[in-house]
């Protein structure tokens, strides 16, 4: 989710509010707007989902019993974001992971604009709703960004309920935006129409190049929802713990959103949540494939991040 | 009588009007911070269209009341030019410099910024009522906002306010 409001409101000032309410110009070839590139999910779900089936066969008590990590992206992202904790997972065997791709996201950019946030939670309930079906009874969720907030719903309205999820890891989670002009998008946004992001070589195709300004305000609606239900407080249901892990400097979502969420969300038994602050500048570090400038410290910070994630999730 | 604000060999500046209120204040798409005001004026100083301000809101006596808000202060000094400074409505430019301060209240995050200058401009009416009160509306920006990388991350830019003063002392006419 990389956009800045302040720039694209200089332009239009600059412009004389010129092309407001026009349609982006979408190369179909290399953008995910597109109506030819689409998240690989939709072609091939059961490479992504681990509720469908490859085999037409019930799952195995051993798989039933396996954990499970139902991961989800952020605004405007695609699976991709979570490649790098599927080969991590590979490699280390001993946990399955659903790649769930959001409503409205991975397809067009009509797709996306006519998108609510409610229905970019809907497939993290229905991949729930799946692996609850098949008997798996290992259930866990990590998310990054605006997939936070997401689940977080879920969990207060207990559609996620008791036992329903062991450990919930939130990476990078967005209540407070760092771009505090995110906050005018409702007057300003009719006017802009949409936002045009600037994306490195190998992120295009998995990530929307433009944001529609309906889209915004749906992320708006979400985060502000969030810290108001954080305000007046409540509980993870019984059986669920959660870890977030926060970037100090995080130029996408403001680093004092861990600091809302642990002192709005505690767990069943009224004790503290955790919480890790990481020393990176990058937003949502658990994804470096696609960027440019990786350090080894940022690669040191994700293998960290991995390596504790799955400790929680094994032990 | 008056107190003495600035002196040279030649001439006396005396304060001549001072009113104290109280003030309500929501940022755009975040909390209500409340607090107390006080405004200043000194009679040479361009007719009273020039006014001083000291002023201070926070989350502790709005959102935070009761609730998980962040607990956080504003202390505010200002300097504000009154058109029409004769009349009841006077139109205002404000200049604010102050202090911002967020209580995060663990230790966890001690590793993120808490505190801020704030510098930042507002606009505004103010209407003068013939007995001694005085209503005033503004809407401000604060260009030291948190944007991620540094600066507290619930210091917004864009708020609204309302004052209203109490006239302690008035001695300009």
């Amino acid at each position: 989710m990389k956009y800045s409001i302040l720039s694209t409101l200089l332009l239009i000032i600059v412009l004389g509010i010129g092309a407001c309410s026009k349609s982006p110009e979408i190369d179909d070839n290399t953008m995910l707007d597109g109506d030819k590139i689409f998240d690989p999910s939709l072609y091939d779900s059961a490479k992504y989902l681990v509720s469908v089936d490859t085999d037409g066969l019930p799952p195995t008590t051993a798989e039933i019993n396996t954990p499970v990590v139902i991961v989800a992206h952020g605004y405007s992202a695609t699976t991709f974001e979570w490649d790098d904790f599927r080969t991590f997972a590979d490699k280390n065997g001993g946990i399955l992971i659903s790649q769930v791709l959001l409503g409205g996201h991975g397809r067009t950019y009509e797709d996306f604009k006519n998108s609510s946030w409610e229905d970019w939670q809907e497939s993290i309930m229905d991949e729930y709703n799946a692996l609850k079906a098949k008997g798996y009874n290992n259930i866990n969720f990590a998310g990054s960004s605006t997939a936070c907030p997401l689940v977080m719903d879920l969990l207060k309205s207990r559609k996620i309920g008791t036992n329903g999820m062991r450990h919930v890891f939130l990476i990078d989670p967005i209540v407070i935006p760092s771009d505090k002009l995110l906050t005018i998008v409702g007057f300003l946004g009719p006017m802009l129409g949409y936002l045009e992001t600037s994306l490195d070589t190998a992120e295009e195709g998995h990530w929307y190049h433009f944001r529609p300004q309906e889209t915004l305000q749906e992320l708006l609606e979400l985060t502000e929802k969030t810290r108001k239900d954080l305000e007046t407080g409540y509980f993870l249901p019984a059986g669920t713990d959660l870890k977030i892990y926060k970037s100090i400097e995080d130029p996408t979502a403001d680093a004092v959103s861990a600091v809302l969420i642990y002192k709005g969300l505690k767990k069943h038994d009224r004790s503290n949540i955790d919480v890790e602050m990481l020393d990176s500048k990058l937003h949502v570090i658990t994804r470096l494939n696609g960027r440019e400038g990786v350090t080894q410290h940022d690669r040191d910070i994700q293998q960290h991040v991995f390596n504790d994630m799955y400790q929680i999730l094994t032990h | 009588m008056g107190l003495q604000a600035q002196s040279d060999t030649t001439k006396v500046e005396r304060l001549r009007i001072i009113k104290g209120g109280i003030r309500i204040q929501k940022t755009q798409k975040l909390y209500w911070e409340n607090g107390f005001t006080l405004d200043l004026a000194c009679n040479r100083i361009h007719d009273y269209r020039i006014h001083f301000g000291l002023s201070y809101v926070s989350s502790r006596l709005g959102s935070a009341m009761g609730s998980n808000a962040i607990k956080q202060d504003n202390y505010i000094f200002s300097t504000a030019y009154h058109f029409r400074s004769k009349k009841h409505l006077q139109p205002i430019v404000r200049l604010n410099i102050g202090y911002f301060y967020a209580d995060y209240e663990d230790p966890i995050f001690d590793v993120l910024p808490n505190t801020s200058l704030i510098f930042g401009l507002a606009v505004g009416l103010a209407y003068e009522f013939d007995f001694p009160l005085t209503v005033s509306l503004n809407a401000g920006y604060t260009l030291t906002a948190g944007n991620g990388s540094s600066g507290p991350g619930t210091l917004y830019p864009i708020y609204y306010q309302m004052s209203v003063y109490y006239t302690i002392f008035d001695q300009s006419k």
